[in-house]
This record gives C-alpha cells, structure tokens and sequence, in this order.
C-alpha cells in the first residue's frame, strides 16, 4: 500500500508562478553524493517539463518557451527529520525566484515549477540547497524558441 | 607702474630661457648668412610676412590673401634657388662656428689688395702705372684706354703689367672696387727737377698729377721702387702702410686700425642680439600674453600609478572636459598629444576611491592656462585580481527538431579557470558558451563552442583553453511540444 500527500505551494515572483508539491515516493535512484547516515541526502534531481504521479516527464536539458513551464523534481532519501530544502532558479546568474520545500521522513519527493515568459529564454540553473547554506545540487538547462 | 610690476611678477624663469634661447637662434641666424643672398631674401619674406600680418589686421582681405600666397611661395623659392649658399653654411663650417663661434671674416678692401699688388710687383720689376682719379674728369688728359671694369684683384693686377702683356705699358684706372680701364696713355711732364733715374712711367705719373687731381702710383721696373704722384709731389713710399695711408688719404676714406675695426664687429653683433631680442619679445608677447581665445577639449583621463596589487575594475568617467585659454596662435596650435589628465592611483585602497581633478592632474602646453574642469571629482574602483574555477554551461538558442528532446548534456571540461577582480569574479557563477544552434544539431554526437568571458575584464586563465566540447543526446520526445 502506497501512501501519497500532496502539499502544493504556489508562489509567485519574478518570473510568474511558482509551485511547490511535496509527496513521499518509493522511487529509489544513484545518490549524487554519499552522506554519513543519518544525514539528509538528495537522491535524485532533474530538470523536466512536468510530474505526473510523482514522475517526471520529458526531462531534458532544453525547454521551449511554448511549452508553458519548467519543473525542478528532487527525491530525498533519508529524510532524518522534518526540514526544509530551496529550489533557487538563476536566469543568467540573476536569482529569479526561490521556492521553500518541506521535507518529511523518512523519504520525501517534491518540485517546484515557473511559469515560462518570452523574456525567461536563456540559460538557467537551479540550485538545490539546504537552510544553512549547502547546495545539494545544480542543474542547468536552456529556455529556447 | 603697478602694471608693469604686475606683469614682471607673472614672468616665469621657463620664459625668459625661451626668449634667450630663441634669440640666440635667430642671432646665430644672422651671423651665418649674413651678406649672402639667402639672407637678403629672407629678410624679404619676413617683411612680406609682416605686411600680410598687418593687412589682416586692417581686414584687406584680398590684399592679405595675395601676401600670404607670395610669402609661402617665396619661402620655398628660397630653399630652391639658395639651396647651394644654404649647404655651403651649414656644411662647410665646423661645429664650433655653427653654434657660437664669430666668423672670421675676410676684411681686405681693395686698397689693402692694391698695395700687395704694387709691391709684390716691384719685389717682381714689373713696371707698373695706377690711376686714382679725384674729382676731376680724366677724359681730357688720358687716351687710348681699353674699358676694362674688372673686379679689383691681385691676380688681375699682376697678369695686366706682365711685362709680355698687350696692355702693360700703359696705365690702369681703378675707381672704387674696379679697374675700369688699362693700358691707358698719361700726359707727360715737362718738368726738369725730376731725378734723372726717373724714366718714362714717372713722368707720365707726374704729368698726370699735375695735369689733373687723380693720384697715381708707379712702380719703378729698374730699381723695383714704388713712388706716389699726387699734384707736384712725386714721393717715393717704403711700405704697404705708406702707400695704403696715401691712397685712402687720396680717396677719403677713414683710417680704421684692426682693433677698431673689432670693436665695430662686436658693436654690430651687440646690435644685431639686442635686435633679434627684441624680435623674439615681441613675438613671445604676441603668443603668450594674448589671452584672448577660449577652446573646450575633452581628453582621455589617464590613470597612473596604479598599485600593482590592484585591478581598475570601474572608473565613474573616462574622459574630462578642459576649458583653456590662451592666445589664438597657441591655441590653435595645440595637438591631441599635448594635453592630457592624469590620475594618480598611488594612494588608492581596494573598493571604491573619490578624486578630485585638480589643477596639477593637468598636463597643458606651456602658455595654455585652465580654466574650467568638468567634472571636478571622478572615481575609481580598484580590485585584487584573483583566480577562480568557474563551471562553463551551454547558452542554446534557436528550436529543437520537432518531437525531440535533448538530454544527457555534459561537457569538457566541466568547468574554466578565470582570472579577473575579486570583487568581479564574486559575481560570476557561470561562463557561458557562445549560443549553440538547436537547430543544426542533426542527431544526437558532440559539438564544440567557444566560451564567451563577460565581462570583458575576465580571462581565461593560461591552463584553460577557450573551446568547450558539447556531448548530447537527442531523443525522440515522449510527449509532444507545444507549438
């Protein structure tokens, strides 16, 4: 038996709106990095044109501005305790916009998204990073024609 | 009188070298071509020079146009046609007489070049008759004379009484500078007091003499004497000094002994400095004391003495704008070259610095004054360049193939070494690639791209190489675009 909760933030800032969705998830992938146990650790993070059913679908690296919106999916797992992690998206090393995550043990899965306009076309990143500080990791993806 | 102490009061030392320099110059131009034809000829020019100046001045504008067409194409006709007399002043003298030396200068009249002729003659024997006419006119008492007017010269003097000359027998009138005629017939005397070794060519002389008021010396063929005929008197002259005494007595002209003669050189050299001073007064008066013309430059600001631990990373203005003043003929003279400002950093900390432009930061040609700086104050930001690892991403541009969708992005190398101001390098997280066309990626392989530094300040450090090569993957798109 799967449990799912579903928590969806919406946020609007620079660039549009942003959401936020918060789910447990079995979905198991390589850490990007090892951590001592008991540590927070990010499994799995990419850049994706939507999630369905705490999947993402059509990651990639480029987006068309046509498609309406951009998501960053991260997975934890462990999550030691209950914490909060950030989606910060940089469009050309200017911070566009920052979304606040919950995070709940034990594994927990999430997104944030932005609304995409003419004027987001160009390279970005996203940092995934934790409330002192730590980027967990940075992706980086292009919004074209 | 409280003007002209004024005045004196804001001559500085730079000028009064100027002026004395630049008289000395026109001096030593003096002394070098004086007495040549170049130098008549720029004294010409210089006048028509002056003449235009002043037709300007009155507004004769065609008159002044004319003169200054005629000024520089007399200035250049002088080169042209003096060329030879300019080349044998500069070339032949040493360095001593180009700079400061007095030329010597060659003052035998014609009287001293007689009287060595008349006695190298009489050293020689050769028989001599010459003719000093006074007053009186000789037309009436002198036949048969050949028209000579050659220039008054030993040379001449001894091939016309050689004694298998044509014309030796007879004698020669010298007026002035020239021999005008020779082989002349004199009247004979008819007086019997003359000593009786006096032969033929005395007589003659005295006859002359006494028939008219020329003065005439003969040179005794037999004996090698020199005699001096003048009225009744035929007296005979022991030296050169005795008969140039008589001859210039005869011609009325002053005794000038050679120390004299030195002191009327240095008057006239004294003179011609005290001129060429007075020229170059003028002149630096007219050029620098006629603050009349007001011009604004904007100049480049230049900034020195930066310490070499810090960078520029940003100045508040790149140029300045300098209001001058000073007498039209500088200020028209002045080039791009001569007028700079300079920012001295030497005491400038990291971060943000404020400097006032002042009057010493300016660099002016002399007799230029300032008058006005925009802006007054400028800054400058200074920076420690550094090193930094950077990570480089693609910039993608243009539209993936339909129902494709790219993945797998990675790079080589991953990341650049940049070096540039700390405070710069802080602000940058990321190099970019030129755009990357999606479009013309056919199938899923490699490209490569250039890494584009921004700002411009960064660079590439020497172990990072410009290109980035770009490993992809293309997929066909699990869910269709939106178009």
């Amino acid at each position: 038996m799967k449990l799912f909760a579903y928590l969806l933030s919406a946020f609007l800032f620079f660039t549009g709106a942003c959401h936020a969705l918060q789910t447990p998830t079995d979905q198991r992938s390589q850490p990007p990095q090892a951590a001592p146990a008991g540590q927070l650790l990010l499994k799995k993070a990419v850049m994706c044109q939507r999630v369905e059913n705490l999947t993402p679908i059509s990651p990639g690296a480029v987006f068309s501005v046509s498609s309406g919106q951009v998501c960053c999916y991260t997975s934890f797992d462990p999550v030691p305790r209950h914490t909060v992690v950030y989606h910060r998206w940089y469009h050309r090393d200017e911070l566009s916009t920052q979304t606040r995550l919950r995070l709940y043990p034990k594994k927990w899965s999430t997104y944030s998204v932005i609304q995409l306009r003419e004027t987001d076309k160009g390279p970005w990143r996203v940092e995934v990073v934790d409330q002192n500080g730590h980027v967990f990791d940075v992706l980086r993806f292009s919004i074209t024609d | 009188m409280g003007g002209l102490l004024t005045f004196i009061s804001t001559i500085r030392w730079q000028d009064i070298v100027d002026v004395l320099i630049n008289s000395y110059i026109l001096l030593r131009v003096y002394i070098l071509f004086q007495g040549t034809n170049a130098f008549r000829v720029l004294v010409g020019v210089t006048s028509l020079w002056l003449a235009q100046e002043l037709a300007a001045s009155l507004g004769l504008i065609l008159t002044s146009w004319a003169i200054r067409g005629i000024t520089a194409a007399a200035a250049i006709i002088i080169i042209v046609v003096f060329r030879n007399e300019i080349r044998s002043v500069l070339q032949v003298r040493n360095i001593k007489t180009f700079l400061w030396g007095f030329p010597a200068r060659e003052q035998r009249t014609p009287v001293d070049i007689i009287t060595d002729s008349v006695f190298q003659m009489a050293q020689k024997r050769i028989g001599a008759l010459l003719v000093f006419p006074g007053n009186q006119a000789l037309g009436e008492v002198v036949h048969g004379g050949i028209p000579w007017n050659g220039q008054v010269s030993n040379e001449m003097l001894l091939s016309i009484f050689w004694p298998k000359g044509p014309v030796h027998d007879g004698a020669a009138i010298v007026r002035g500078e020239q021999i005008v005629e020779v082989g002349a017939l004199l009247p004979l005397t008819h007086r019997q007091d003359l000593p009786s070794e006096y032969g033929t060519r005395h007589r003659a002389a005295a006859g002359l003499a006494e028939a008219a008021d020329a003065l005439v010396v003969v040179v005794s063929e037999e004996r090698g004497k020199v005699s001096v005929a003048k009225g009744r008197d035929l007296t005979p002259v022991a030296d050169g000094q005795e008969l140039s005494q008589a001859i210039k007595r005869h011609l009325n002209m002053p005794e000038i002994s050679p120390v004299h003669q030195r002191k009327r050189e240095r008057l006239k050299f004294a003179s011609a400095g005290f001129v060429s001073f007075l020229i170059i007064s003028g002149i630096w008066l007219g050029f620098t004391r006629g603050q009349d013309t007001i011009i604004a430059l904007n100049v480049p600001i230049e900034y020195v003495h930066r310490p070499a631990s810090y960078d520029i990373l940003d100045t508040s203005v790149d140029e300045a704008r300098l209001q001058l003043f000073g007498s039209s003929a500088l200020i028209r003279s002045i080039g791009p070259e001569q007028v700079a400002v300079r920012i001295d950093l030497s005491k400038a900390t990291e971060g943000r610095n404020a400097f006032a432009i002042t009057q010493d930061d300016v660099i002016l040609p002399p007799g230029i004054s300032l008058n006005r700086i925009k802006p007054s104050t400028l800054e400058v930001t200074l920076d420690i360049p550094t090193t930094r690892q950077i990570p480089v991403q693609v910039d993608w541009t243009s539209r993936l193939p339909k129902d494709m969708d790219l993945t797998d992005v990675s790079l080589s190398p991953t990341s650049v070494s940049v070096t540039g101001g700390s405070t710069t390098l802080a602000k940058v997280d990321t190099i970019y690639t030129c755009p990357v066309r999606l479009d013309s990626l056919p199938k899923s392989g490699r490209t490569t791209a250039e890494i584009v530094l921004s700002p411009p300040s960064l660079k590439l450090s020497p172990s990072s190489t410009g290109l980035v090569t770009i490993h992809y993957r293309l997929v066909k798109s699990r869910t269709p675009q939106h178009q």
